[in-house]
């Protein structure tokens, strides 16, 4: 059955393996994720000694194919931005492999379709989930409708702001800084012609799009399976961008300060 | 009791969507993403509210998050990461830090620092409820893949 499906293994098998990790980390997945994947893709299509190592930037792959040969290829990794999307469909690609309902060659196709495809939703929808996402959050926090409203229309603003930022390929550390400035900056101009606005609840549910929450998962999950330097770079990069996020609001905040006791006071 | 716990679940429900439309998680994880973060925040509040430690009430949200959330995962063969993720964002002390930083930037490093001690606690207590369910996991799903 397996000849049927896979009459020439080795064509393009590297370049798969090497394709479907390089998505899954692109886009935001664990690095154990990556190595299992490539390893039962390989298992999946008759490699014997199908080894692969997985870090935040590259991949390293190994396995003995139907020739006897050992291949090895190393693969450099640069993070995209986060779509789950992408990392699910890779998972999904990888099982009909691991079951025999898929060629290689199949696989392929299939994967650089994924690569190349946008996510679920257009850019323009972004707006909309921040502004769910910072009014939900607001709600959790005890705000009432007018914070639920602005948490979401700063959110909003941050978000389009982002997506600004990405077009023009401005590192993701400008993003986080620049969303923690405005999302502390806009706030207080709102509660000056809304006084009875809580600032501290509207502040919370607008930075709740900010907080690096898949990083958190990540660096947990890598961890828990004993991956300790996708682990830690995970970490660092989640606490790297908490720390920027608050940066951002110290600036806003220090330059509201100098404002109100300035021009303002 | 409806002010105090039903209305932040419902918020936890609408901000986790919000939250996974923003990773570009699959359209079909999306309610489910919602409805698990939302029980993880009705276990969180009802220990909470109970008057328990705040940090045993994260650590048993998270727990429970990440059990709910692989255990989901697995039925609909997806990846746990979308759901793991939206359980423990609406546990995640984004007042805390917020707190933490306002303090820090008028200069009241004391009570600054005690914000940020507690934020802290809850972010190990979230890592250590993730772990613990992952590891829960992992010991009766040995080599499934999520």
């Amino acid at each position: 059955m397996s000849e049927s499906i896979h009459p020439a293994p080795e064509q393009g098998v590297m370049e798969a393996l090497q394709l479907a990790g390089r998505i899954i980390i692109e886009n935001g997945g664990e690095t154990y994720r990556a190595e299992e994947t490539i390893c039962r893709m390989g298992q999946g299509i008759g490699l014997t000694e199908v080894e692969s190592f997985a870090v935040p930037s590259g991949l390293f792959i190994s396995y003995r194919g139907h020739d006897g040969l050992l291949e090895s290829g190393v693969k450099r990794v640069h993070r995209q931005g986060t779509n789950l999307t992408k990392i699910d469909q890779v998972n999904a690609v990888s099982r009909k492999v691991t079951a025999g309902q898929m060629s290689i060659q199949q696989a392929w196709e299939e994967l650089r379709r994924i690569d190349a495809s946008r996510g679920p939703v257009a850019s323009g929808w972004m707006i909309l989930a921040a502004f769910l996402c910072a009014g939900g959050f607001a709600l959790l926090f005890g705000g009432g409708e007018w914070e639920i409203l602005f948490a979401g229309l700063v959110a909003a603003v941050v978000q389009l702001v982002g997506l600004v930022n990405q077009k023009m390929h401005m590192q993701w550390l400008v993003t986080a800084i620049f969303g923690g400035f405005l999302t502390s900056l806009l706030p207080h101009f709102i509660i000056r012609l809304f006084p009875g606005v809580s600032q501290e609840i509207l502040i919370a549910g607008a930075v709740m799009p900010l907080v690096p929450g898949l990083a958190m998962t990540n660096a947990v999950q890598d961890t828990m399976r004993g991956d300790m330097v996708s682990g830690l770079s995970h970490g660092t990069q989640a606490l790297l961008t908490a720390c920027l996020v608050a940066g951002g609001a110290l600036l806003s905040n220090a330059l509201v300060r100098l404002l109100e006791g300035g021009l303002l006071g | 009791m409806i002010q105090e716990i039903l209305l932040p679940v419902l918020g936890a429900f609408i901000g986790s969507i919000g939250f996974a439309l923003l990773v570009h998680a699959p359209m079909r994880s999306l309610l489910p993403s919602g409805i698990i973060a939302a029980l993880t925040y009705l276990v969180y509040s009802l220990i909470a509210f109970a008057g328990v430690s705040e940090a045993l009430a994260v650590f048993a949200g998270a727990l429970f998050g990440s059990l709910a959330g692989q255990w989901v995962a697995r039925r609909m063969k997806m990846i746990g990461t979308v759901f793991l993720m939206s359980a423990i964002v609406p546990v995640v002390p984004g007042l805390g830090l917020y707190r933490m930083m306002t303090l820090l930037g008028q200069g009241a490093t004391a009570a600054g620092a005690d914000q940020g001690i507690q934020a802290m606690i809850t972010i190990a207590m979230i890592a250590l409820g993730l772990g613990f369910g992952s590891f829960t996991d992992r010991r009766f799903h040995p080599g499934k893949k999520k």
